[in-house]
């Protein structure tokens, strides 16, 4: 069994395609590193001169309507919550002069407090207005989403042990970038060489029949080595990953691995904290169960279908079938959390970000492993059931 | 000839591949179908409900003044907070199914942002309001609707709006969907080399009739697209087929339906003969499947990735692969605005085509299957 | 008729084809034996064009050369190859192979249904050819090639595969074709078997074709012309070649002792029976060089 786990492996990487798909991956990462990195804009950016201005219009307003009588009851509104809200504006900036990041970071965690209270219910008040782009109809929800992340974040700052910088401020450090990457489409790409990688591992046997047939080792044994292989296969396509982890780092920064990340809870409409590394760790163990689950998809395919061109189709419908049903907030009045295409936004579900755009209590990382695990279970109790039979044949 | 399409014909009427693709075709446009049906695609009742709220974070961006004609507000402020007033107007209209009233407020809007371009610090508030080119284009598509006094649907997509709707979705994928489709047109042959090299029929004249073949089947698929949408007739009736759509062709113009929907076939053929002609080549030159595919889709996404190039080679023919972007004018948004011309992408298209037949009548008049 | 002129084929410093300068005519069938690796396919590959000779050319009826891409057509109309087996289409019946391989060469439709009943693969012509047996796909190739029915067929290791009632079919098909005025040649191993049908056979050396009949004169005429001894002792053969002095005498690398008694007379034949009995070697036999005996000679001596 050693022997044809070193046979397929041999295979594997020498098989033109998947030099290929790592060739590309690590161009996909450079371009990554030289081109998308440093253009990315932050909403919630360290900006001075936007905090003064802030300051100064409200201040202006303060002095200018400050002991007159009768006032409009809005202007009294204003009188109210203005003078809090540019203390905090005060305090940040005053703290970044002084390169007190601490300081800094511990006002703007109340400063996106304090914003959120008074923006998510009243029409008074708006969100960054980077939140509202033409044609989205969700930019006060999205803008209550960032808020109340950025203030749990800055929280995690202060409580934590980390050294702060500006570029960890605005998530540009190695991790961070990861971090973002992961709730952003890594995990597809991730997903989509996985598919290319394994998609001929049984298939391509078809060529040499007579050479392969006759290997001394079971039906079964064969396809779980396959997939053991395709499996070791996708993982390494993290390596391009690394090249564009170390490319970051050393322009920004590492980050380190106790940094907040926060993370959603729906039932409790609230942000909490857990650290980088557990992030990272669940990411990975997700990641892992996904890769298990296309593979075993596309063993079962290959012996039921035997056409490559099926296995390429079923495994991409798997990872794009969320953007044919996606809707915002369906997750209320429709069960999207039992598909387990639902959960192919990794870092999103894990970061409870996925849950709150369906508005679904349920669309959480436990629920999707379970998910997950039970159809590749199943896959893989099928594939054992369809290759025991006496009629089936591995190699046509 | 006919003996060789023969041959081709029953080689492929029973390939796996071709029974899955056609069947695939008929599904995903059913689902389609299906969507439209059930998601009231198309009405503007649903979809122009929210279209005020960039206005009113745009206007939010400015201090409240006195935005009255002569009052101390900038240009920008007041143009925008008429902009703001129009909404409700328009939502009045919808709402009582008033559609001169709608156009009329629809006109309005267009001419305030087109004056808004013009205006000192518009670049505050562009992220709030659509770009350039989707204005002046709906400013078109109104304009010809009050001119040829056509009634404006209040329904959602009929049959012929909905064909164009399917054209713009499907046309922009079209081109790696046919690139996935015939990867593997001459490396199937590898595999049949002592069959096909005997054949008394000169090798150009086999790969011509392969292709012949294969344009069948990508005239299968679209005339499945018109087929399989026909049971929208029952659900939303048949619509006009001379409704405007308005395009950009180098300028903004107005196509009637059918116009753009000939406009899309036209392209789709000649980007199916494109992508077919050149996984011929790549299949001989790299005599794998897959890699012929990452070839065709990293020559794609290069002008995607890197948009300065379209400006720089404005007749690089993988510019005009997703075509319903080109008709949309969204190439005048990026970075580095470029006006592509719907028309000379067809024309590079086209000498594309015959550069590659050369290509291969000189590549192949070299060379020969060689097993693999 | 087919010419072969000078044909020469060189890989590096190896000639593989030596001024190879031939004519095969119509109702003829052309046996070609050699060991693997010798040219035999290169032959044929060059007889259809699909390898390029470094020199000489290939005249099909007087006339048509692969000048250019339009007679190579113009000959592929007349020169076939048999397709190898593992080249079939597997989603694709046999019936189906068949038709194909009748419209590209236009032939006679009835043909097909002919053939099919003569080779008796009316079972499972009808089924994919990705179900057939290994024997089953040789049949089909052998079918397609039959149904094309050009006037030159190659055929490269026909009856590969094959069980012996097949071979004896396959060869009556042959014979049939052969009446019809097709010109056939045929690579194989199975030399008793083509000994039976082959009207000229030839065995290929160092590049070049050579005739068995001038290796061994008079091969084909029907004369007792060797004895076949078997487990003859290296201290008898001794003896006995000093007994008989004029007769040739060789041993094979098969362990067959061959006694060349073509220009010998009865009496002679007498004696050496008497001889070979005396010391009791009783297995022996009168006969005819066959094929087998001169392929081991020309090939397996060291």
């Amino acid at each position: 069994m050693w022997a044809y786990f070193k046979w397929e492996f041999k295979q594997f990487f020498t098989n033109k395609k998947n030099i290929a798909v790592y060739v590309i991956l690590l161009f996909l990462g450079l371009y990554f590193v030289l081109k998308v990195a440093p253009s990315y804009e932050p909403i919630e950016k360290v900006d001075v001169a936007e905090m003064e201005a802030r300051f100064t219009t409200r201040d202006d307003f303060i002095k200018s309507v400050e002991g007159k009588d009768n006032i409009h009851p809005s202007v009294a509104f204003a009188l109210a919550v203005f003078p809090q809200w540019n203390e905090y504006d005060r305090a940040r900036i005053d703290a970044i002069n002084e390169k007190d990041y601490l300081k800094y970071a511990e006002a703007t965690a109340g400063w996106y407090l304090y914003s959120d209270q008074l923006t998510v219910n009243g029409d008074s008040f708006f969100y960054n207005p980077l939140y509202y782009t033409y044609g989205n109809n969700y930019a006060h929800a999205d803008g209550h989403y960032g808020y109340g992340y950025t203030a749990s974040r800055f929280t995690g700052y202060v409580e934590g042990s980390s050294e702060l910088s500006m570029d960890l401020f605005e998530e540009r450090t190695a991790l961070q970038t990861l971090q973002r990457m992961l709730n952003d489409y890594l995990p597809i790409v991730l997903f989509i060489s996985c598919i290319l990688l394994s998609v001929d591992i049984v298939l391509k046997d078809r060529r040499n029949p007579s050479l392969l047939k006759g290997f001394p080792i079971s039906d079964w044994k064969k396809l779980l080595m396959k997939g053991l292989v395709a499996f070791v296969g996708s993982i390494l396509s993290f390596v391009p990953l690394y090249v564009v982890l170390i490319a970051i780092g050393l322009q920004n920064g590492f980050g380190d691995f106790s940094l907040p990340v926060p993370f959603y809870s729906y039932i409790e409409q609230n942000f909490t904290n857990m650290t980088m590394s557990t992030f990272l760790l669940k990411n990975i163990l997700f990641i892992g169960v996904w890769f298990l689950f296309l593979i075993a998809i596309i063993l079962f395919l290959s012996i039921i279908v035997k056409a490559e061109f099926a296995n390429l189709f079923v495994s991409f419908i798997i990872i794009a079938a969320e953007w044919f049903y996606f809707e915002r907030v369906m997750g209320a009045y429709s069960d999207i959390e039992r598909y387990p295409t639902s959960y192919v936004q990794v870092g999103q579900v894990i970061s409870g970000y996925r849950n709150f755009v369906y508005q679904s209590p349920d669309l959480t990382y436990q629920h999707g492993l379970t998910i997950i695990g039970c159809c590749t279970l199943f896959l893989v109790i099928l594939t054992l059931i369809v290759s025991k039979f006496k009629r089936f044949k591995l190699i046509a | 000839m006919r003996s060789m399409l023969k041959t081709l014909f029953i080689i492929e009427r029973t390939d796996k591949k071709n029974i899955f693709a056609c069947l695939i075709v008929a599904l995903s446009i059913i689902g389609m179908v299906v969507y439209a049906n059930a998601t009231e695609l198309g009405n503007p009742i649903k979809e122009k409900s929210i279209e005020s709220l960039p206005a009113k974070v745009a206007m939010n961006k400015f201090q409240i003044v006195d935005a009255s004609e002569y009052g101390d507000g900038s240009d920008i402020y007041k143009n925008i907070v008429k902009q703001y007033y129009t909404y409700p107007k328009q939502g009045m209209a919808l709402k009582t199914e008033q559609p001169e009233l709608f156009i009329e407020t629809a006109i309005e809007l267009t001419e305030l942002r087109k004056q808004a371009f013009e205006m000192d610090d518009y670049d505050l508030v562009a992220v709030n309001l659509p770009s350039k080119i989707e204005n002046e284009m709906d400013s078109y598509y109104y304009q010809y609707l009050k001119e040829n006094d056509l009634v404006l649907s209040f329904g959602s997509l009929s049959f012929y709006p909905f064909l164009a709707f399917l054209f713009s979705i499907v046309g922009s994928v079209w081109f790696v969907l046919i690139c996935i489709y015939a990867s593997n047109i001459m490396i199937d042959d590898f595999r049949h080399t002592s069959l096909i090299k005997g054949y008394p029929i000169a090798f150009t004249k086999y790969v011509l009739a392969k292709c012949m073949t294969s344009m069948g089947i990508v005239f299968i698929f679209i005339i499945e697209l018109i087929v399989c949408s026909l049971p929208l007739i029952y659900f939303k009736g048949l619509g006009q087929a001379s409704y405007p759509v308005a395009v950009f062709n180098g300028e903004v113009t107005i196509y009637p339906i059918y116009k753009y929907i000939a406009v899309s076939i036209v392209y789709m053929i000649c980007l199916a003969v494109f992508a077919i002609l050149l996984s011929v080549i790549l299949n001989v030159l790299l005599r794998n499947v897959y890699l012929t595919l990452f070839v065709q889709i990293i020559l794609v996404v290069i002008p995607i990735l890197f948009p300065s190039l379209i400006k720089l080679l404005p007749f690089n023919p993988f510019n005009y692969v997703n075509f319903p972007s080109v008709l949309n004018g969204d190439t005048l948004n990026l970075e580095t605005p470029v006006a592509l011309n719907s028309n000379a992408g067809l024309v590079y298209l086209c000498i594309s085509i015959v550069l590659l037949m050369a290509v291969i009548k000189w590549f192949l008049s070299t060379g020969k299957l060689q097993k693999i | 008729m087919l010419e072969l002129k000078k044909i020469r084929v060189q890989f590096g410093d190896k000639q593989v084809l030596k001024d190879i300068s031939i004519k095969f005519q119509p109702g003829e069938i052309i046996g070609l034996v050699a060991p693997n690796g010798t040219g035999k396919s290169t032959l044929m590959n060059v007889i259809m064009n699909y390898l390029s000779p470094n020199q000489g050319q290939v005249i099909l009826n007087h006339e048509l050369q692969y000048s250019s891409k339009a007679n190579e057509v113009k000959i592929h109309q007349g020169v076939s190859m048999m397709p190898d087996q593992s080249d079939l289409y597997n989603h694709v019946s046999g019936k189906n192979h068949l038709k194909i391989y009748q419209a590209m060469w236009n032939s006679n439709p009835k043909l097909i249904e002919d053939t099919i009943v003569q080779l008796g693969m009316e079972s499972y012509v009808k089924k994919k050819t990705g179900t057939y047996s290994l024997g089953m796909r040789q049949r089909l190739c052998f079918a397609m090639q039959i149904v094309s029915d050009t006037q030159v067929m190659l055929m490269d290791e026909v009856m590969n595969g094959l069980d012996p009632t097949h071979v004896e079919l396959i060869s009556q098909i042959l014979l049939q074709k052969k009446a019809e005025g097709k010109t056939i040649i045929i690579a194989s191993h199975l030399l008793e078997n083509l000994e039976q049908y082959a009207d000229r056979i030839f065995f290929m050396k160092t590049g070049e074709l050579k005739l068995v009949d001038e290796l061994v004169p008079g091969f084909t005429d029907n004369k007792v012309t060797t004895v076949r001894v078997s487990n003859f002792s290296q201290e008898h053969l001794e003896v006995f070649k000093k007994q008989f002095s004029g007769l040739h005498v060789q041993t094979l690398p098969s362990g067959k002792t061959l006694i060349d008694v073509s220009k010998q007379d009865t009496e002679t034949l007498g004696s050496i029976t008497q001889y070979l009995i005396a010391q009791q070697l009783t297995d022996f036999s009168f006969g005819k060089l066959t094929l087998n005996d001169l392929y081991s000679m020309e090939y397996q001596q060291k």
